[in-house]
Order: C-alpha cells, then sequence, then structure tokens
C-alpha cells in the first residue's frame, strides 16, 4: 500500500510546493517509487519547482476527465528515474476535480508508488479538501508567524473532520508539522515565534524545522528542489525531514543562532 | 388563538426498552459496553427507554441517564411497572416517565447471564411534562484540542475540554466550561443565562470569556493572563480567581 501524504498548510506562500517537491525528491533518491501530484489546478507550480515544466503535456485534469491515460500524463524526473510527477492543469479550476474521480487515479497509482505526494493548494476550499481527502498523513507546512500558525490549525481541524478517514471512521490522518522559513537569530530577537511556541499552539509532532536560507529561492528559480543542494542549510534540513519520515530519529539542526568565527567578527560577516 | 404553526398528536412508535436487572452502574456499564461494541452503528442515537420494573432497590436515576448518553443513545424516559411513589419521585428529579400499555417481563430472557436485556415493545405516547427548571447539568466530554474555526456546544450540559482550545475556535455551554489545557479560544459558560456558570482553565489566554452574557475581552484578563485560573460572576461583575 503506498503512503498518501499531502502537504498542506491554510496559508499561502509558506512552502508547500517547496517542501512537496523536495520530500519527493528526496524519497526518490532514497530508492522509493514516488509521484508527486500537483492539485494546485489553474495554478501550475510544481513543475517550474522540479524543472520539467517544459515537458507537460498532458495533466491531472486530463486523466479524471479520461482525455489521457495515466501514463501518457505522468512525468518521469530525468535525475531519479523512481519518481514522477502529475502536474495540474494551468487552464482549468479547481472544480475539475471530483473525489470519485480523484480516488481512482490514485487507487491506480497506489499500485506502483510507494508514496504518493500530493501537493496542495492553499485556502480551505474544495482544491485543498481534494488534496487532503484521501490521504494517510499530512505535513503541515507552517512559518513562524501568528497567521500561518492559524491556519494551520484550521487546516488540523479539517483533517480531523473532512477527510475520507474522518468520515470513515479509520485512524485518523497522521500529523506532522514542518516549520519553514525558521531564523533562529529572529527568534532570539522576540521578532518570530520560536519551534516551542508553535508546536505548542499546534500540539502535533515535529517533522523538521527548515531554516531560511537563499538557496531556497535559488534553487526554485533553477527548478532543482532544494534538497539536491547538500551543501546548504535547507537541504540538510530536508534531508533530515526524509530520514524522520522513513522511522529514523534525527536530531533537529539549525535550531541556534549560529556562533560567529572569529574572522567573520572580525570583518563583519 | 389558533395554534396554526403546530398540532399536538398521539403516534405509536416502536421503541427499544432497555431492562435493568441490577442496580449496580458498574455492571450495567460493561454490560452495555459489550453489547454496544457488537454494533455500534446501529445503537447510535437511538431512542432508548429504561425499564426499571426488576429492580428490587432504587438506582441513581441521572446517573442512568449519563451512563446511556455516554454510550450515545437518545434518552427518553424511564418505564415499567412500579410504585405511585416512585413515579413520582423520577418526575420530581426532572425525567419523564412513559406508561406502557402492558407489560410482559416473563418475554424477558433472564436466563442470559446479563444486567441488561433490549427488547422493543410498543409505547404509548404521553406529552412531555415540562421538567422544572434546575440546574444539575451532566458533563459533554470532548477529548482532544478544539481547533481554529471549531465550535463545540454543550447544550443544557457542562463542557468539559481534556485539551487544548485554539485561537478562533468557540466552546459554549449552558453550564460550566472546564478547559484542562490551554484557552486561547472563546468560551461562553451559561450561554441561555446561568449566572452561576463559571469557567475553569489551565492556562488563561482567551480571546473572549463569557458568563451569562457578560464578557471579557484579552484586555480584561491582564492580571492573571497565563495562569490556571477560574473565572466567575460576582454582582454581574466578571472575576478571576488563581486555581493554586
Amino acid at each position: 500500500m503506498a503512503r498518501i501524504i499531502v502537504v498542506t498548510s491554510g496559508k499561502g506562500g509558506v512552502g508547500k510546493t517547496t517542501s512537496s517537491a523536495a520530500i519527493g525528491l528526496g524519497l526518490a533518491l532514497k530508492g522509493h517509487k514516488v509521484v508527486l501530484i500537483d492539485f494546485d489546478i489553474g495554478l501550475r507550480n510544481l513543475d517550474l519547482i522540479m524543472g520539467c515544466e517544459r515537458r507537460v503535456v498532458y495533466d491531472f485534469v486530463n486523466v479524471i476527465n479520461g482525455e489521457a491515460t495515466l501514463n501518457q500524463a505522468l512525468i518521469k524526473d530525468k535525475r531519479v528515474s523512481s519518481l514522477s510527477i502529475l502536474p495540474a492543469s494551468q487552464t482549468r479550476d479547481k472544480d475539475a476535480l471530483n473525489k470519485e474521480n480523484v480516488g481512482k487515479v490514485l487507487e491506480e497509482l497506489g499500485k506502483s508508488y510507494d508514496f504518493i505526494v500530493c501537493d496542495s493548494p492553499a485556502g480551505i476550499e474544495a482544491g485543498a479538501m481534494m488534496a487532503l481527502y484521501y490521504a494517510d498523513e499530512a505535513i503541515v507546512t507552517t512559518n513562524p508567524e501568528v497567521s500561518s500558525v492559524r491556519d494551520s490549525d484550521r487546516i488540523l481541524g479539517m483533517l480531523a473532520s473532512r477527510s475520507r478517514r474522518a468520515e470513515l471512521g479509520l485512524e485518523p490522518i497522521k500529523e506532522h508539522l514542518l516549520l519553514t522559513r525558521y531564523s533562529p537569530k529572529r527568534v532570539a530577537e522576540g521578532e518570530m515565534l520560536s519551534v516551542e511556541d508553535v508546536k505548542d499552539i499546534l500540539s502535533i509532532p515535529l517533522l523538521g524545522v527548515i531554516p531560511e536560507s537563499q538557496a531556497v529561492l535559488k534553487a526554485s528559480n533553477a527548478g532543482e528542489p532544494v534538497i539536491l543542494d547538500t551543501m546548504s542549510d535547507a537541504g540538510k534540513a530536508y534531508q533530515d525531514v526524509i530520514e524522520r519520515l522513513l522511522g529514523e530519529t534525527v536530531e533537529f539542526r539549525f535550531l541556534q543562532v549560529e556562533k560567529k568565527g572569529i574572522l567573520s567578527r572580525l570583518f563583519g560577516g | 388563538m389558533a395554534d396554526a404553526s403546530i398540532e399536538f398528536k398521539g403516534s405509536s412508535f416502536t421503541l427499544s426498552v432497555l431492562h435493568l436487572r441490577t442496580s449496580k452502574l458498574a455492571d450495567i456499564r460493561a454490560d452495555l459496553a459489550r453489547k454496544v461494541a457488537q454494533a455500534p452503528d446501529f445503537f447510535y442515537l437511538v431512542p432508548l427507554v429504561v425499564s426499571i420494573e426488576q429492580l428490587e432497590c432504587s438506582i441513581d436515576y441521572q446517573a442512568i441517564k449519563t451512563l446511556i448518553e455516554e454510550f450515545n443513545f437518545t434518552f427518553v424516559g424511564f418505564t415499567g411497572s412500579v410504585a405511585k411513589e416512585q413515579r413520582k419521585l423520577i418526575r420530581e428529579q426532572g425525567f419523564s416517565f412513559v406508561n406502557t400499555m402492558k407489560t410482559n417481563p416473563s418475554k424477558v430472557n433472564s436466563s442470559e447471564k446479563t444486567a441488561i436485556v433490549e427488547e422493543p415493545v410498543a409505547t404509548e405516547p404521553k406529552t412531555k411534562a415540562i421538567p422544572p427548571q434546575r440546574h444539575l447539568y451532566t458533563d459533554k466530554v470532548h477529548r482532544g484540542q478544539i481547533r481554529s474555526g471549531q465550535q463545540v456546544y454543550a447544550k443544557d450540559q457542562n463542557l468539559v475540554v481534556i485539551g487544548s482550545v485554539s485561537a478562533g475556535a468557540e466552546v459554549i455551554a449552558d453550564g460550566n466550561i472546564h478547559v484542562y489545557g490551554s484557552l486561547r479560544g472563546r468560551a461562553i459558560a451559561g450561554a441561555t443565562g446561568h449566572h452561576k456558570a463559571q469557567i475553569y482553565c489551565q492556562h488563561l489566554e482567551a480571546e473572549l470569556v463569557s458568563i451569562n452574557g457578560n464578557y471579557w475581552l484579552s484586555e480584561s484578563m491582564e492580571q492573571h493572563w497565563g495562569a490556571p485560573v477560574y473565572i466567575h460572576l460576582t454582582d454581574s461583575e466578571l472575576t478571576s480567581s488563581k486555581l493554586i
């Protein structure tokens, strides 16, 4: 059985697509068969981050409507052969999806993949509900600021009440907290919520803390998920996330302000 | 004046009757749990009349009602051919007593070694007497966090939250509210008018607290912000006091 993981947040711009891409690629690099699905119909982004936007012929909506087969629409990643991407449609809107057909597509994919990573659109409307409906696990992406935490809390309520697992009374969706754009310096200065604050408010297990990093923007523009940038803090933090998703216990890094060396102190680093 | 909008009429319904054979709550609970576990969906919100006919000693009626509702039955009332005094007592405690057309205890299979027996009987409906005004609330227990955008209302009950109430969430009770976690959202106690209602929480960071229509916004809670407190009314003024 494939693990269906939804990457969600409520709020927009917190790093859902960046995280989906990094996690999808990271799991594939570990040898798992992974498919990444872009549920953000109308705002096709995942293919850009993955660097496969020029290879999109058919999309998710075509498959839902029976205009293309899954194999025609799936794009094989050029870097890792065990990773495929199912892109969103740019021309349609979120109402193009319906529960029944999405369920069929996921079931079909579940036969040949180990992980199905669903990149959710922002908001709490139909599109976001569709992305989380069939999930077994949810990665709730949150920035350390109050409005993002509030929206994540709202989404956690939805996960517990509006998902298939909730409707059928099955074991609830496994929730993970992924804190992104974390800046220990700003936490120390009291401008940002700390990991502890967010954990206290949301009270769900912490999956990872991704530090604010220049590498993320660079990676997005280049179409190379940041996890491939093994020298960057963000890349390393996503690698830790993968280990934890696969059941390893890894200590959290990048939570403290980095101590400056004597040279950078002298030259104002 | 003609009551065009409503009409009272009698009808017959088949209701499930729970025959109690013991007044030991623990035994009843155990057997009920076993029974319900066999078909939880079947029993969910089923209206239930409790027969006390086979009981030899008196029983805590409120406890029985609470127990029944704990298993998600809809409690209707008590039944059984019992002494007039006992019926009166039941009524006085605010429960309805349902008269059966004929009782047939011999039908009950007493060889079964359970404390309870279920058997459908036809009952004659009766207009429910309006229960006397009382403030004996039972508890509605919510386990887990109440998240932003969620609302929990304990109608005619106290509300117990074993978890936190998030900012943007709302908890309302006609009785008291107990939050065994942080209260960050809104809490409205004594919602239908009950000036003795109180709000208890382990950690006060609420957006709003209200008792019987008197409310505080967070700025009025500065004195005990972040502390374990209870909030109550003294002469129509909200007051907060530390729990410990």
